[in-house]
Formats: structure tokens, sequence, C-alpha cells
């Protein structure tokens, strides 16, 4: 699943892997968001707009538009 | 520099985006030499000479960079210079609140061998966040001087600008801890030592080699092969090597590899007491990027905003003005119709237009604009702003330099430098030109506002507003966008310090004032010549027939248009003194079609003089000509179409 899975929404999820290209992935990796971490599915945009990530491992968090956020593979962490 | 770089050290600010880095620089520079600053502080260099206690340090800010490969320009700018500039210690300011992240920036630059002191900033944040660092601990971990700072209370800044020179004075390095594992670790060597004697090494061969290793360029075309045939193959080898033995390419296990450093160094050195209970301030937080709530407060902020800007610039304005016509009239009763007369004249517009024309509504618009970057609420309209961006090309990180642009075009054009990719740069840059700022609202208020009401006036805005929408989804079919969407980090939110911001819009005022001033000084001195030698009644008869023709106007206001260019916001005391009436008189020359005929042409005609060399020196000559291209084409189509309808 994505970070925009209805599923997803308001849980605790952790990524799985960063399916995009090597552009998209060395950005999330420089804002500090790698496979493994724990992340919290905050706030979303209305009409398609993005979704805020919070990193419970470094505590940043940030918004991503729909388009990356759809290559952010994750899973609800248990 | 260079030579009395000698003597005089060079300490180097390095530090990830809203970490406070500027902040601590600024004050730090209170106990300033002399200072000198480049546009923009966010997205260029400032430098600045520090006395500490009888010594002098030259500080110098670089723009915020996440990592050490470049994703924008502003970047770009940070690396280029850390690169180049020999910096005597490296200051590595880091986010207390969010340390683990930060330090992942502190263990690149490790890597350089470089002395170096980290700043931990933002220690009273990284508390209300219930994380509490251990300073000495962080220390021995990292192996290099860690001072706590407050920087917005100036909190430990003596002690980390002794600390940063006692770093050059005793030279001391990093200590070469070996941080990577064992299998990257000989990777790593392995590249380094294959080296070329004369390879133009950056900082030491280790650092050379993980760069090569982390750079987007391919062994195949990059400057290693150029360079050596043997040198790219070995680059391309130890590549291949990494990814086989991880199954992710190379940069990523360095990253990872990195990620995962940081976090156990944060992990080993803070305690972290997570809060079950929501804070006030998350409460607030979620009522600002609420589906409903959220976007009535951004409504909210933005009409306050702007009735702030008018209601303070207003009065200003004509303050400033009283004395410049006093002024102007000494200069008529004196030199009469000499071109001393018309050269004085140029000159005292040119003044009296930077100073009581734009001043008195760019300032009270840099104030509440570093208030709400302060406070990070512009990460929170960006948020709430994306979908509707995105739906015309772009997406929220526009959102400043759009709302900068309602003062000045200037700044905000230079402040497209946040922005990733080219294209978004240059679509942003091609649409600020279309926002009213400062200079036009002049205008707008003046004609449409006083002579047709208040509620026209708001329409024109509105009217504005959506040309800008159409355009940037027109321009969008010509380019498409390359970048998959927004990732924009959203800081904690702050009460901003009121002295900082006092600071920030001194800043970013002697920026504007050493760009715009020259230009709209020149250009209203040159006007004044053309004006003597009589050049302007030639001007009127060969564009009669687009003025008079297509638009409708007096013939007489050619001039005023043409000259729009140099001048936006003397285009209206050009109109009347084209028409040979005052302002109150204005009425009986023209109607008020005519009036709103002429402001919509006026708003949108050309970018002015300043804006067009600034899009010059950041987008090109190109996206210059293209600017100036499209918005004459936009105001003769939209002025002729206004013509007909009303």
């Amino acid at each position: 699943m994505n970070p925009l899975d209805p599923d997803a929404r308001g849980k605790i999820l952790r990524i799985v892997d960063i399916s995009g290209g090597e552009n998209v992935r060395r950005r999330l990796f420089a804002m500090g968001f790698q496979p493994g971490d724990r992340v919290e599915s905050g706030p979303r945009g209305i009409l398609g707009g993005p979704v805020v990530l919070k990193n419970l491992r470094t505590g940043v968090a940030m918004a991503v538009g729909r388009g990356i956020a759809r290559k952010i593979v994750v899973a609800v962490d248990a | 520099m260079r030579e009395p770089a000698r003597r005089e050290p060079v300490a180097l600010f390095i530090g990830q985006p809203n970490c406070g880095k500027s902040t601590l620089f600024n004050a730090l520079a209170g106990h300033k030499v002399q200072s000198t600053n480049f546009p923009g502080s966010t997205v260029q260099h400032a430098h600045s000479r520090v006395a500490v206690g009888g010594k002098t340090l030259n500080i110098i800010d670089l723009p915020g960079a996440y990592s050490l490969s470049p994703s924008d320009p502003a970047e770009k700018v940070a690396l280029t210079h850390l690169f180049e500039e020999e910096a005597d210690v490296l200051v590595n300011v880091v986010d207390a609140s969010i340390l683990g992240r930060s330090l992942e920036l502190t263990l690149e630059l490790l890597e350089t061998g470089r002395p170096m002191v980290v700043a931990l900033n933002m220690l009273d944040l990284a508390e209300k966040k219930g994380v509490v660092v251990d300073r000495a601990k962080l220390e021995a971990a990292l192996g290099v001087p860690v001072i706590s700072t407050v920087a917005t209370h100036g909190r430990g800044v003596g002690e980390l600008a002794e600390a940063a020179l006692e770093a050059v004075e005793s030279g001391r390095r990093p200590s070469a801890e070996r941080r990577w594992s064992p299998a990257v670790e000989a990777r790593i060597a392995g590249l380094a030592e294959a080296l070329p004697a004369d390879f133009p090494v950056v900082f030491n061969p280790r650092f050379t080699a993980i760069r090569m290793i982390e750079s987007g360029a391919s062994p195949e075309s990059g400057f290693s092969v150029e360079f050596c045939p043997e040198l790219g193959a070995e680059l391309a080898k130890t590549r291949a090597a990494l990814e086989a033995e991880r199954g992710i390419p190379a940069y990523e296990v360095l990253a990872a590899e990195r990620h995962h450093q940081a976090q156990k160094i944060f992990e080993e050195t803070s305690a972290v007491r997570r809060r079950t209970k929501r804070s006030p301030a998350d409460r607030l937080d979620d009522a600002l990027m609420h589906p409903v709530l959220g976007y009535v407060v951004l409504a909210g902020v933005f009409l306050t905003f702007f009735f702030v800007i008018f209601k303070a610039g207003a009065p200003l304005e004509s303050l400033f003005l009283r004395p410049l016509e006093s002024a102007k009239a000494a200069v008529a009763a004196r030199w009469g119709e000499s071109l001393w007369a018309f050269l004085a004249d140029g000159l005292l517009q040119g003044v009296g237009g930077g100073v009581a024309i734009v001043l008195p509504y760019f300032v009270p618009l840099l104030f509440l604009m570093a208030v709400l970057e302060d406070a990070g609420y512009l990460a929170r309209a960006g948020f709430l702003l994306d979908t509707f961006m995105h739906r015309l090309g772009l997406h929220g990180k526009s959102v400043s330099p759009f709302v900068l642009g309602f003062g000045c075009n200037v700044p905000a054009i230079t402040a497209t430098r946040i922005l990733e990719s080219r294209r978004d740069r240059l679509l942003t840059s091609l649409l600020i030109p279309f926002i009213p700022c400062s200079a036009r609202t002049t205008i707008i208020l003046a004609l449409v506002a006083f002579y047709l009401g208040p509620v026209w006036a708001m329409g024109f805005y509105v009217a504005n507003l959506v040309l800008l929408a159409g355009l940037s989804r027109l321009l969008s079919i010509f380019l498409p966008a390359d970048t998959p969407g927004l990732i924009l980090e959203i800081p904690a939110l702050r009460v901003p310090s009121p002295r900082l911001i006092a600071r920030k819009v001194l800043l970013q005022l002697r920026a504007f004032v050493k760009l715009a001033w020259p230009l709209l000084i020149g250009g209203s001195v040159v006007l004044s010549v053309l004006q003597y030698l009589g050049w302007d009644r030639s001007l009127n008869v060969v564009l009669g027939p687009l003025v008079a023709g297509l638009l409708g106007l007096p013939r007489e206001l050619g001039v005023t248009l043409v000259f729009g260019f140099l001048r936006k916001e003397l285009s209206l005391v050009m109109m009347l003194q084209a028409l040979g009436t005052t302002y109150q008189e204005l009425p009986r020359v023209l109607s008020t079609d005519q009036m709103v005929v002429f402001t919509v042409f006026v708003s949108l005609f050309i970018p002015c003089l300043s804006t067009f060399v600034t899009l010059w020196k950041e987008s090109g000559r190109r996206a210059a000509f293209l600017s100036a291209g499209l918005s004459v084409a936009v105001a003769l189509v939209l002025g002729y179409l206004v013509r007909v309808i009303v």
C-alpha cells in the first residue's frame, strides 16, 4: 500500500520501499526518509492534495504531493 | 579576499534548511566589524567580519542544504562555496529538535577532514518536543567541539565564535574514524587509492571517492572518465560491486548507511520523552492544516495581509510624497525648463519612486512575510494550496515567491531559487510579472479604486488572479511538468521573534535597494532626457494607431505606456503630465472606461526594467524576452477586449 491508501489514514506506517526514479529517491533520502523508517500519516490536502508524513525516527514532517506519495510503499506498522 | 583570508580566518556556516543557521549568523554578526549582504539572504551567501576577543573572524553564511548532493540552485550555491572557499573552519549548525536528520549532513561534512565546530541549535524547541540531547556525549561521538546555542535568544553565540577561532588556531581536524561498514569502507578506500596523483582532489582522496560514488554523474560520461578512462572504469567497478553486495544502487548504499549512523548517534546521545497527549501546538497545527478550517484561516490570513499592507502603505506613501512634491516645485522655480531642471526632476522622480511608492507597500509586506515564514506558516500555506497550484501546472512551493511578487517582482523572481526544477522556476518567473506589484497597485488604487470604487479594484485583483491561472495552464502546455511533485518540509510552529524579523526585513530591504534603486533612478533620468529632447512626441506619433486605434486612449498616452518599462509607478504621474491635467481634473479628460483600459494595459504590459534585468540574470536572456513578449501580447489582447466589452 502507499500513504494515500484509505487504510493508511492516521496510522503509523513503515516505509518498505521507495519505488520512484533516482531523482525522487535522492530527494526523499535528503529529507531523511528511507526504507525501514516509521512514519505517521498526518493531514491530507483536499481534492487530491498532498499528504503530510512525519518521520517518527527523526521527528521531521514533510508534505508530499500525490505523485510522490504513490511511489512510497508502506505497510501498517504493528 | 584570498590573501587577507590567510591572516583573518574564514568560518563557513553550513546547515540544513530551517536549522536557524541564518539567525545564528545574524546574532553573531551583531558583534560585527562590517557586513556585506547579497540579495535574498536565504538563497545567496552573506559575509561578515566579527570581532572575537580582539581577533577577527570572517564568517560566511551559506544557503541551507539538506545534503552534499544538491537538488536546487540555492543548495548548489552552498556547495560551490564549500568546495571553493578555503574555509579554515566549518561551523555546522544542527537543529536539535530533529537531530537524527541533521546529523546526516554533519557526517558528510566530517568526511571533509576540515576543522569543524557543531552548533547544537534550537535546544528550546527540542525541549518542547521532549528531546534532551547530551552535549558531552554528542561531542564524544562526533569527535569535534559541540556548542549549545539558542540562536533566537543569542545564547551560546559568543562561545561558538570562540570555539571556531580555537579550532582554527589549534588546526585540530576531526578524527579519521571510519564509520562505514567494513565492506563499504574497503570499496571507498579502493577508489581513493585508484585516484591518479594529479587528480583534482577535493579536501582529501576519501571524500573525493565518496562524492564520486554518490554523484549523479555516470561513470561513462562524467568528469572522472574524461580525466582518465581507467578511473571511469574503476568508478563503474566500485559502484557495481556495492550494488551487487546490497542489491540497491551504490549511492543508496551510502545514503542508507549514513542515515542509520546518524540515527544511532542520535539515539545514543539523546533521551526522548514521547508525549501521549497532543500538545496545544499540535492541536493548532491540526487546525491550520484542516480540510475546512485550514482554508478559512488561510483566507483570513491573506485578507488581513493585504488589508494591513494597504492600510499601512497609503498614509506612508502620501507622507513621503509631500516633501518630494515641494522639492520638485523648488527645482522648477530654480531652473525653469533647462536640461538641469529635467535631470534634477528625473533624479527626484527616481528617488521618490523608490522611496515613496515602493517602500511604503513593500516594507509592510516584507515584514508580514517574515512573520509568516518565521512562524512556519508559509509551509502550511504551501501544503493547503498545493492542490490548486497543481492544477495550474505548479506546486505548493511556488506560493511564497508569488506572494512576495505583490510587493515587488524583483525579489519574487530571486526567491524562485528554492524550486528544484528548472521548469518550475521558469514558469513561476514568467508568471510573477503578471502579479500586480506595489507600483502597479498604486495605479489600481488611484484610478480604479478612487474613480470607480473599491469593489471594482477588488474585481480587478480577482480578474488578475484568474488571468494568472489561465496563463499558467496555457504555458504548462508548452512546458510540460517534469517533476513528480511536492516535497516540502513542514517545520515546527514557532512564535516569531520581533528582533529577528526586524533583522530579516532590513537585510532584504538592503538587497532590494541595492539592486532596484540604481535601475529606478537611472531609468527615470533617461526618461527626463528623452523628454527634454522632445523624443516623447515622436513616439506618440509612431504608437498612435496602437494607442488610439486599438485601445481607444488619447494619443498622448503613447509615451507613458512605453516608458512604463522604465518606471511602472511613474505611469500615473506621466499620464497626468502627458494629458496636461491634474489628478482631480482627470475625469474631464479620460472616461472611466478609458481609465480601466489604461489600468489593465499598464498593469500587464511588459515587466519593468528591474524585473527584466533580474529575469535575465536568473533565467537567461530568452526567458526575459519571452516574458516581455508575453506581457505585451496579453496586455494588448486584454486591453482591446476590455475596451470592446466595457
